[in-house]
């Protein structure tokens, strides 16, 4: 059970990295001319369409986050402590900071979303956005790293 | 929309309840309960590591930002809310990061 929840928790994360990152390079600046990079393109995704999405699966993966937890907890950072990787600890403590505070704001990043969009709310939408995608790339990277620690520090 | 405006007042405050709960214990080490994972069970008492194993916080801190921030959006007047700057709701969950990457470098020393 907890391998079926790790591969959810990691395609849940795949899913929301997908999305916020459209998002983000989206929000970074209005295309002026027919996009023709594969930058333009990637950011020329209709924004709000995604704003639901992210909602769900962000609250859905901190769900399953802590679903996951306590066998963390228990199995994974008395591993680290005996390897005396501090730092792995360390950024893991911060993923589990970051994506509190995250989830508090996911009210306010769907209101800033909610059409009609307005000028007065367009930078709150940029940073909420930015905020969002930098914990979802974090929660990931730091996810992985500890998933393969052993590999990487045998 | 109007009552909508108390959306930017939960977000705000969770965030700074939840890292208020954490220095909380960080300085007084209490919370409002622990999850021991080894024994399945939730509880008020701080139990030895021996007997109880390792402890989880972060339920509580999550739950007590929640029922804080839950208060405080319903006891805001609407007016209030409606005249919150928008730059408030992004620019304090960045001060949070800011501060949660400076307390968290002790790990790295």
């Amino acid at each position: 059970m907890i391998q079926v929840m790790l591969v959810l928790h990691v395609l849940v994360g795949a899913a929301l990295l997908g999305a916020l990152t459209h998002q983000s390079f989206s929000v970074a600046r209005k295309p002026s001319a027919p996009a023709r990079s594969f930058v333009d393109r990637f950011r020329g995704v209709n924004s709000p369409t995604f704003t639901n999405v992210i909602v769900w699966l962000f609250a859905v993966n901190v769900l399953v986050g802590g679903l996951l937890y306590p066998r963390y907890r228990v199995d994974v950072r008395p591993t680290l402590e005996d390897l005396q990787l501090r730092a792995a600890n360390g950024i893991f403590e911060m993923k589990e900071h970051f994506a509190a505070v995250a989830l508090g704001l996911l009210p306010a990043y769907w209101l800033a979303w909610r059409p009609p969009l307005s000028v007065d709310r367009a930078d709150t939408r940029k940073y909420l956005t930015w905020i969002l995608a930098f914990t979802a790339w974090w929660s990931f990277v730091v996810g992985e790293l500890l998933n393969n620690i052993k590999g990487m520090f045998p | 929309m109007i009552a909508s405006a108390r959306f930017n007042v939960f977000s705000i405050v969770y965030g700074v309840a939840y890292m208020g709960l954490f220095f909380w214990n960080e300085l007084y080490h209490t919370a409002l309960f622990r999850y021991y994972p080894v024994l399945s069970t939730f509880s008020r008492e701080d139990r030895s590591l021996e007997n109880a194993g390792p402890a989880i916080l972060w339920y509580s801190w999550l739950f007590g930002a929640a029922v804080i921030s839950a208060v405080v959006t319903v006891v805001v007047p609407r007016s209030v809310a409606e005249r919150l700057g928008q730059a408030w709701i992004w620019a304090v969950p960045v001060a949070l990061f800011v501060v949660i990457f400076v307390y968290e470098r002790r790990w790295f020393y």
